[in-house]
Formats: structure tokens, sequence, C-alpha cells
């Protein structure tokens, strides 16, 4: 990047004689004996350009992935997969930046006219999207390094009960919704904020960063993918695109003898069981609860925008310029708390407090609009949730569940059908 | 291991993560964040003993908006040079006249045969009711006036850029130049790291001119030779702190100089021979700025101050 | 079984139809930026020496590090960058030196000039130094990110707790902030 030394080099000498008052620069001292002045060092940044290869080799991940469980179903092959994406957009990569954050970068690029996304980001949050559509949740198979981390450290996996399973499904909603809310106002990038492996994979990092990242792993060892199941809002957004996925992966491959055997293998109780009874069960009343179910969610999205509206003002304390403008009204003999930094440089800023709860206030309505959304945002997801268990869908087989299967391919090993 | 264990530590761990989330949301509130472990405080040096401040703030006046450039008082009048305008007013405050000047003025000083405004590399010479006599030669691209003294005859100019002293006749002629070397085998004579060189003439005729990097008072004959010098670099009140200051000064009637220094603003009076005398103005009247204050003196020993962060004249007197 | 492809399809095609429509408005109502990559830096003239950048990156040495604009500089044999205030032996001795790791060094140029140079391996961005610069000097010494050291996160740790919001996402093209230009009318118009 020869161009680039030239220009960082070129441009404050073109600054400087672009402008006639910087001509008028201050003289140095002169000196007579032979010395000569340093210039400061511009060292740059690593791996110019290599963006795009990341972009390349996930895109080849997620194709080998989709191939190894559709086409070969070769557990082997998404196993070296999975340890090639922790090695590489892990370790190497750092894990920065992942699919997971890019959601935050595509949020505030659609509400902020003024941030430039890069298309690497935009290219980070839509491929795995797209061959979620086609494939299934391959991203999360083989090719995150969130997920891979998490899948290579199974110990000793425990079942969870189907209730408390659907409860805590629910958490992933809520943390999407935050984590866009706070993007799109500009207040702060949360997923990455409390990313937990990323500390593990740079080995380096701060106090809360490491210790969310032990506490994740240690839970790993007994729950099969904690952060994937129960908090990722990546892996919200790829269970509904999933559930319309054109091919998915499929435990058996001609046909399912009812032996059980895979279910034993699937670590995330992610395989369906097929229904009890050859009979089916009492269509009216269930048909009654559907239509009540579906009646119900305008009256939970109501409920929840309500919600939402009337919390806006506790979610927004979380921007700095909000909360100091508040702390600033409430406790104005705070001026003079010379020890504390963010008070003392908004006063030497020359600003006055009106333009800050100026400012103050229009974040705050933008989160207005934002929660509301929000609010009804999850009342649609508890709505459409509890219609979910009253949906009879007929099942013969045991089959991977579409929106939970990460196509980890485990259980093609188990299942004995050729 | 059995199910109620693992289950137990599941708990325990799932209580740590949400413990260490909400803490760590509530600890990044702009009111919890921790103090600066670093800090970088003259906090001691700021706090100046009230018995040796023996002047007082009396009036106050402001010019609107404009970027207030440099002042002097002479004739009874104070000559403000600001923008691209020099404005004359009434000590009491009342604005007399305001001419356009061609381009930025650096500092002004007047006598009762006219006014002289230092322009970046050249002097203009206006008569007292600022019309322009003439502009003198300009100099070379590094020049950099910094500040005007005059006499009957002669006229002295602080050339910060070139670190040199220049002289000239009140025509408009340049008659000489100095360095300011204390010895000729010395490499360098005015020390000026920044854009800040006094000088005055006072009412005995001799010439003072601030070294600021050594900050001391120097004394040479108007053809520049050293005569003899004081300094003094300290943070404390008897001398002067940073890098370079005295940034601005001027002499009172009895010939005791009034100092202003930038960084850690202050005013003082310090006696000819160097010891500080009274404070005009400590640190906490000009809280939140940096730049020294240009000075002018009345013949009653009234101190003018031109305070250009708040862009205003700033007026101290003797305390009764 | 009709019905469910036909739900499938359809859903495929509302998803597929929204991330288009996603896309689309990005491109075409934002900016998206192709030519590669934004770093964050810190703008000299914002920055308050607050100490932060020392405690909040994410990188056990932070990755900000102090540079000097060498064409501000005056050489002075009394630095207020180097030397605690008010101190009386113009020493190298640590106890008369700001800088809490001794990454700031002096060498003698010529009587009186010295100059001052970082050992940016020692120097762990605390800005006392840039604070006794600033204040009592030109202030020819800055904090700044340097690119070889900062991860890039997608959003700074240092940046979030900034506060007079002085770190901005730059193009690379404009990776360092350097005083020098002169640009600043404080330095060629002090008053």
């Amino acid at each position: 990047m020869k161009w680039l030394k030239i220009i960082l080099f070129l441009l404050p000498l073109l600054l400087a004689f672009s402008d006639l008052e910087a001509q008028q620069r201050f003289p140095k001292p002169e000196f007579h004996t032979k010395y000569t002045q340093p210039t400061p060092t511009t060292p740059e940044p690593r791996g110019v350009g290599m963006e795009f290869v990341d972009v390349l080799v996930l895109l080849v991940v997620l194709s080998l992935t989709s191939w190894f469980a559709i086409k070969k179903r070769s557990r082997n092959g998404i196993l070296l997969l999975t340890i090639f994406s922790a090695i590489y957009f892990g370790f190497y990569r750092n894990g920065c930046i992942c699919s997971v954050g890019s959601i935050q970068n595509v949020a505030l690029a659609f509400a902020d006219p003024k941030y430039v996304i890069s298309l690497y980001a935009l290219l980070f949050f839509l491929l795995p999207l797209i061959f979620c559509l086609f494939f299934g949740r391959v991203f999360c198979g083989a090719a995150c390094p969130l997920g891979a981390i998490q899948d290579l450290l199974i110990y000793k996996p425990i079942t969870i009960p189907a209730w408390l399973r659907k409860t805590l499904g629910f958490i992933p909603y809520l943390y999407l919704g935050l984590a866009v809310l706070y993007a799109a106002t500009g207040t702060e990038f949360i997923i990455c904020r409390y990313d937990p492996f990323i500390g593990i994979y740079r080995m380096n990092g701060p106090h809360l960063m490491i210790y969310l990242g032990i506490a994740f792993l240690l839970m790993g060892l007994f729950i099969a993918r904690p952060y994937c199941r129960f908090f990722c809002p990546y892996g919200a957004i790829l269970n509904v695109f999933s559930r319309f996925s054109r091919r998915h992966l499929s435990v058996f491959p001609t046909k399912c003898i009812q032996c059980k055997l895979c279910t034993t293998a699937c670590p995330f109780e992610a395989i369906d069981f097929p229904d009890e009874e050859k009979s089916k069960p009492d269509t009216k009343s269930n048909t009654r609860r559907f239509i009540l179910y579906m009646a119900l969610i305008p009256v939970l999205m109501l409920a929840g925008a309500w919600i939402g509206s009337k919390s806006h003002v506790f979610l927004s304390k979380a921007h700095p310029d909000v909360y100091l403008a508040e702390l600033l009204i409430s406790h104005p003999e705070l001026k003079t708390d010379s020890k504390n930094i963010d008070i003392q440089t908004f006063l030497a800023s020359g600003k006055s407090l009106e333009t800050l709860v100026e400012e103050a206030q229009i974040i705050r309505d933008k989160f207005y609009t934002g929660s509301w959304i929000l609010g009804a945002f999850l009342g649609l997801v508890i709505g459409l949730m509890a219609m979910n268990q009253v949906i009879f869908r007929r099942r013969e087989d045991y089959q991977a569940n579409k929106g939970n299967c990460y196509g980890c391919a485990r259980c093609l090993d188990y299942c004995p059908v050729e | 291991m059995n199910r109620k264990l693992i289950i137990s530590i599941l708990i325990v761990l799932a209580a740590v993560i949400v413990v260490l989330i909400v803490t760590d949301v509530m600890n990044s509130r702009p009111d919890k964040r921790p103090d600066n472990p670093y800090e970088y405080t003259v906090d001691q040096f700021t706090s100046v003993d009230t018995a040796l401040v023996k002047y007082t703030e009396t009036i106050d006046f402001t010019f609107g908006d404009l970027d207030l450039r440099g002042i002097a008082f002479a004739n009874n009048r104070l000559y403000l040079v600001e923008d691209n305008y020099l404005v004359v007013v009434s000590p009491e405050g009342e604005k007399l006249a305001k001419l356009d000047l061609p381009e930025s003025p650096r500092c002004v000083t007047a006598s009762s045969n006219g006014i002289y405004i230092g322009f970046r590399n050249y002097i203009g010479q206006y008569d007292l009711d600022g019309r322009l006599v003439k502009n003198w030669e300009p100099l070379n691209d590094t020049t950099v006036l910094t500040s005007l003294a005059v006499t009957d005859s002669l006229l002295f100019a602080a050339d910060a850029g070139n670190r040199r002293v220049l002289r000239y006749k009140t025509n408009g002629t340049l008659s000489g130049s100095f360095t300011g070397k204390r010895d000729s085998a010395d490499l360098h004579g005015f020390i000026i790291p920044s854009p800040y060189f006094d000088l005055v003439v006072n009412s005995d005729g001799e010439l003072w001119v601030v070294n600021p990097g050594k900050h001391a008072f120097e004394n040479y004959t108007f053809d520049g030779q050293l005569r003899g010098f004081w300094e003094n670099a300290a943070m404390t009140i008897d001398g002067f702190s940073g890098c370079c200051n005295p940034a601005q000064m001027a002499v009172l009637p009895d010939g005791s100089f009034v100092t202003a220094e930038k960084g850690m603003v202050r005013i003082k009076i310090h006696k000819a021979s160097g010891e500080v005398l009274a404070v005009v103005a400590p640190p906490e009247k000009f809280k939140g700025e940096t730049y020294a204050p240009d000075l002018a003196v009345s013949p009653s020993g009234d101190i003018y101050t031109l305070d250009y962060e708040r862009k205003m004249i700033r007026v101290f007197q003797l305390k009764k | 079984m009709n019905r469910k492809t036909f739900i499938n399809n359809s859903g495929r095609l509302i998803l597929l139809g929204g991330l288009v429509y996603l896309t689309g408005s990005i491109f075409f109502k934002r900016k998206v930026s192709a030519s590669g990559k934004y770093v964050w830096q810190i703008d000299p003239f914002k920055c308050m020496q607050c100490g932060r950048c020392a405690t909040q990156c994410v990188r056990d040495i932070s990755a900000v590090k102090c540079v000097h604009a060498y064409q501000l500089c005056g050489y002075c044999d009394l630095c207020g960058g180097y030397f605690k205030p008010n101190t009386h032996k113009l020493n190298t001795g640590a106890e008369s030196q700001l800088c809490p790791t001794g990454a700031l060094k002096r060498k003698f140029v010529e009587e009186p000039f010295f100059e001052y140079k970082i050992d940016e391996k020692l120097c762990n961005a605390c800005g006392k130094c840039v604070k006794g610069c600033g204040s009592f000097g030109n202030g020819s010494l800055q904090l700044q990110i340097r690119h070889n050291l900062c991860q890039n996160c997608n959003e700074c740790s240092i940046a979030r707790m900034c506060p007079s919001n002085a770190i901005s996402r730059v193009p690379i093209e404009a990776a360092y902030q350097i005083k020098g230009d002169f640009k600043n009318p404080a330095v060629t118009n002090p008053k």
C-alpha cells in the first residue's frame, strides 16, 4: 500500500501549503549544529484490504458447511470447519467484526443518515442470512466463532425442560430489540460490549469481558451452546429465517425408522418428536385457541407498545448525554464537583445546559419512537410464541427442528438408515 | 456429577452473569466513573495569599463578538485592535471611533505623535485620527511581530519569528536590530518557543525586553547592548511559570512591571529589580482560560487587561 | 403438503424481499464505504487528557500512545511536559519527571535546546505530559491511536468513555491527526 504512505506523507504538506494562514507557521528555533528534526511516525493499520479476504473465507465456509450438512452428510467435515472458524475468525481475526455485531452497524446505518457503514460489515450481515434462507442455520453450525468455541467445549450436556427452554427462548428477541434500539439511537453497541468470547479469543481484555467469557464457557460445559440458544440476537433472526429455508439438514437420508438414536446425539434438544397418538387431537378446541391467540396478537402488540412508550425515559438514560442532562438538572450542585471529569469537561466545553437539554430531548424523542416499536415487536414475539404452542403439526418422524437446529451434523452419524 | 450439583452450578453461573452485566451498566454512568489516576494538577500553585492581592477589578467593557488582539493606552485614550479594525475608546469605555484596517493586526502602540499598528510582518503608521500615514517596509516571511514600543524618535518592534528586536526611526526607516545574545559566544539570544515576546520603554527611557524562554527581564541600550537582567523561573508566586512567561507585560509610572503569564494565568507586579510586589489578579480571576491577557497602563496606574477568551476589557485598580 | 410448501416459499420470498429492501435503502439512501476501513482516531484539539485512554482500551497496554508533533515544539530547557511543576533540578532524574513510566526521553541538542522523544514501548497513554505541555508549553505532545496496535473494534471502548467525544471514526486516509499544519489559529495568531 505504497500509495497510502505517499498520501499520508503528502497530506500534511498539502494542507500546510494550501492555506495562506498555514504559511504563517511559528518558526522553529534555528539550530546551528547539524540537527535534523525527526518526523512523527504514522504506522499503518494491519491488513488493509484483508477484510474482503475475510468475506471470501466466510463465503467458502458457509458453502462448504451447507454441502457437508446437506449433501455429504459428514459430521467430520463440519467439525473440521468448526475448528477452522474458531482459529481463523476467532483467534486470528480476534472475533471482530462478527455477524452478530453487524446487526448494530446495519441498524445504525438505517437510522442515522450520517453513519457510513462499510461494505464488509453489510456483507457479514447479509451472507449468513441468505444462506439461511436456502440451507438453514449453517452459519451457526460451523462459521460463527462464538458458536464454534461453545460447540467445541460441550462436555456433559443436560436436558432442559421444554417450558424452561421456551421461556428462556424469549431472551434473544429481547436482546435483539434492545441492541437494535441502542444501536439505532447511537447510544452504544451493547452486543459488542457484552460479547463474552472476544476476550478469550484475544487472550487479553478488561475484567468484565474475561469473567463473562469464563462464566459462559463454564456454563457451556453443561448446557450446550448457552449463548447461542438463550442470548444470541442474530440467532433470533436466523431462527425465524431458517423456518422458511428451502433445504435443511435432515436427520435421516430417506426415511425414519423411529429408533430414537438421533435424540441422544443432539445436545441442543433440537430434534422434534413425532406425535404420540395416531389420532388427531381435539381440532375444534385447538382451532378455537388458534383463532383466539391470533386475535390476541394485536392486543399484545398494543400492550407492548404502551409499555414500551412508558419505559422510554428509563431506556434513554443509557445514553450519556441524556443522563448528564438529567443529572445536571436534578443535582445542580454537582457543577462545582471538581472531581467529576465528565461534568467538568462539559462545563469547560462552553456548551450551555440549554443546548445539552435540547440535544437530550431529541435523543429521548428517538427513544420514544424506538421504544414503542420495540414494545410492539416483543408483543408480537410473545403472541407468535404462544400461537406456536397450539399449531398442530403432524409429525410422523423424528426430524430436526428447522428453527433450532444448527446443522452441526452430530445426529447424522447416529442415524442407522443408509 | 449428579444432576442437582450441575444445576446449582449453572444457577450460580447465570446469577454471576446477570450481576456482572448489571454492575457494568451501573458503573458506566457519567457520575459513577472512576477518577483519573494520572491527574496532572497545579492546584497548589493556583491559590494565592489574599494579603498579596492589592488590586480589585472595577470596570469591565465588552465589544460584542469581535476577536480582540491588542491594547495600548496613550493620550488619555485606549487604542484597541481587533479583527480588522482599530477602535479608539475613552478610559470609561465609551467607543469614540472605529476604523478599518487592511488585514489582521497583531499589536498596537501609540504616542502623542501617532498610532503604530503591527501586522504580521510590517508596521502601519497612522495619525491620531486613524488615517494611514504610511505602511513601513515589510519584513521577511518568518517575521511575527508581537509587540511595539515607541519613544519620541524611535520605535522598537519585537519580532518573535526571527527572535530579534528591531529598531526603527519614527519616520519608518529601519535603523538596526539585535538578537539579545548575552555573550558573543552564545549560540542563541532570545529564546522564544511560542509567539509571545514583549518589550517596553519606561519613563526613564530604558528599553526592557522579556526573554520568555529564560523567564528573564533584560535591560538593553538602544543599540542592543545588555545593561542588566534578572530572571526567575518558578511556579510559585515569585517567579514565572511554564516554558515561556511572562507572555505580556507593561510598565507602571513608577518603573515597576505588570506581568501577565499564560498557562496558569495570573497578573502580578514586579519591582524593576525583580522581586514580586503584589498580585493584581490571581488565577481564579481567569478560571478556565490559558491565554495571557494583553496589558496597558494608564498614567494614574490603572491596569487595563484585554481578556481574549471572554472578549472584554477588564480594569484593575489599586484597592483603597 | 402443497400448503406447506406454499407457506415456505412465500415466507422465504417475503424475507428475501425484506433483505433486499434493507440493503437497497442502505445502499441508496446512506453511505456505504466499499474502499475499506474506517479507523478510530483522537482529535487532539478536543482531548482533555482525562486519563481514560490508559485505562479503558481493551488491550492491556493501551493502543493509544503519546506522539510528538516536533514542528510545534519549542525545544525548551524547562519542558512543561517533561518536568513536574516547579522542579528546580532540571535533570533526567525520575523524581523530577512527570511521566510515570519514563517514556519521554530528553536529549541535549545545543544550548539551550533539548529534544524530547517518546519511547512508545514504555508509554501508557496517561496524558500527563500532554496536559503539562498543553498548559505550560506549546502543546506539541498529543495522544494518538496507533493503528498497528489498535484492534479497530466495532465500538471503541475508549470512545465510549471519552468525556469530550474526541474519538471518532475516520476514513483510513485521515488515519492520523497530528498537529503541525498550523491550521489552528491559536498557534499562528495567539491573541
